[in-house]
């Protein structure tokens, strides 16, 4: 049965076939757009309308918020000042590359146990797979599987969605993952006790695959006491997206020579002394920076190997 | 000949085409699924079982094969494994054709759950045994008894609306042939 070879084909060679569905999405979702156009613009003047029934509560509502709002702004606005002047002070330069290219939402996967969406940029626009996928707030998912004219972005509340994420203020490394539900859990926390509900959520750039420091959320408490991440990105209504160039990332190539000092000492003995009078004498005879920086840190090493053993001796 | 145009053999595979396109439409709209709630029927398999219960003759197995193939591709599943399920419970149910013909609609209901549930359970094996992830076994499952629930609905739509009953008996079609 060819079907079954076809399924057989996608366990063995995913990408291959993969490639095969990015381009029939590419070729038959663009061009059912006229159509999807006014049935989304109509469910959303339907859910518009709905809204207007509520009117006069949304009113107060909104004033309460107003009054809360103009608090946070005057402390948003102290904040900002003050890390205007600390950037100032440390001479920060932002990093100049990480620029972004803006997509529109197309059409979602439908299904309700995979949570992605399909965004017209391609890669006609540059787009690559693994980028970051925001919208104005917060991280919304990353770009897998890239069409001529579309591509892919799996959410975060995929199942299939992990990523590495740092908490703050307690600075904890943990990994979100998705399980399909709206607050997807937090695992593999360092330390839960440290984390708070209400603490920030960003992602950590552990693993190379995501800028560090994009905002992901706020930690909640689940109704099953797990730790999970109330996200900042609207999931409600996803329509413009950003997709977050990130440049390749440099690979350390080699193993890293052992640093010695450059004068050729014979072996010592593993003793510590023999190893500190060695690391204090190699400055002494060679002349520059570098070298003697190496050879004091070399030396503080050697003592801290040393104390263990005078504690054991 | 006495027989409008539209009852022809060819407009009906036409309609089903149209009818499958519909509802794999409504599915790639962006006003999308929440995360965490619950499934909803799959409209399109009800479709393919109670139109092969009543007139098999319109759905050849390469529209099956079309569709839902199609569908495999755009909604993310694994391309292959659900529509080869497809075709063995549309193949089953053509073998039968005699045999449902003579059921009533209660029995021919609790048939088709039988298929539906058999079908998600293989689907589910297959995948499990190449391990594939998957989904919860509980949101598949209200998938196939929301399935089932509407499935007299899509049936009561089908003839009421399509004028699609099985053939009564003695019966002829537009040749003069007997069903």
């Amino acid at each position: 049965m060819g079907l079954l070879g076809l399924f057989l084909l996608w366990r063995i060679d995913s990408p291959r076939v993969e490639r095969l569905r990015a381009d029939l999405i590419d070729t038959l979702v663009p061009n059912l757009e006229w159509a999807m156009r006014p049935v989304t613009l109509l469910s959303g003047m339907a859910e518009d309308f709905q809204s207007y029934s509520r009117i006069y509560e949304q009113n107060q509502e909104l004033k309460r918020e107003l009054q809360q709002m103009k608090a946070w702004k005057e402390a948003a606005l102290q904040l900002e000042q003050k890390n205007a002047r600390l950037l100032d002070l440390n001479n920060v330069r932002l990093d100049p590359k990480l620029t972004h290219v803006t997509g529109v939402v197309m059409a979602d996967s439908g299904s309700p146990f995979r949570q992605s969406v399909l965004l017209n940029v391609g890669a006609r626009d540059g787009i690559r797979d693994g980028w970051a996928t925001m919208d104005g707030i917060g991280l919304v998912g990353r770009i897998s599987g890239v069409g001529e004219r579309t591509s892919r972005v799996i959410l975060l509340t995929d199942a299939n969605s992990r990523l590495p994420v740092t908490i703050q203020p307690s600075l904890q490394t943990a990994l979100l993952s998705g399980e399909n539900s709206p607050l997807p859990p937090l695992e593999f926390i360092e330390d839960s006790d440290e984390v708070r509900p209400g603490d920030r959520v960003v992602t950590s750039g552990d693993g190379g695959v995501f800028p560090a420091g994009l905002l992901v959320g706020q930690v909640v408490l689940g109704s099953d006491k797990r730790l999970r991440v109330d996200l900042a990105a609207d999931f409600q209504r996803l329509e413009f997206l950003r997709v977050l160039r990130s440049h390749d990332f440099e690979v350390i190539s080699d193993a890293g020579g052992l640093i010695v000092p450059p004068v050729t000492v014979p072996l010592p003995d593993t003793s510590a002394e023999a190893l500190e009078s060695a690391a204090g004498e190699a400055p002494t005879e060679t002349e520059g920076g570098n070298v003697e920086a190496l050879g004091s840190g070399l030396s503080e090493g050697g003592d801290a190997a040393a104390t263990p053993g005078a504690d054991d001796g | 000949m006495d027989d409008p145009w539209w009852r022809s053999l060819l407009a009906y595979r036409a309609l089903f085409l149209g009818l499958a396109l519909l509802t794999l439409f409504f599915r790639l709209l962006p006003s999308g699924q929440t995360p965490g709630s619950l499934p909803g029927p799959d409209v399109l398999l009800c479709l393919i079982l109670a139109w092969m219960v009543r007139r098999p003759e319109y759905l050849p197995l390469s529209v099956i094969v079309i569709v839902i193939l199609m569908e495999d591709l755009l909604l993310q599943r694994p391309p292959g494994l659900w529509s080869a399920i497809v075709v063995l419970a549309t193949e089953f149910l053509r073998g039968r054709v005699t045999l449902t013909r003579e059921l009533n609609f209660p029995v021919e209901w609790m048939l088709v759950s039988g298929i539906m549930l058999g079908m998600m359970l293989v689907n589910r094996l297959v995948l499990a045994i190449v391990f594939v992830p998957q989904p919860g076994f509980g949101l598949v499952l209200v998938q196939s008894l929301w399935s089932i629930a509407i499935y007299p609905g899509v049936v009561l739509l089908s003839q009421l609306a399509f004028n699609l009953h099985k053939p009564a008996m003695g019966e002829v079609d537009r040749a003069g042939r007997r069903l």
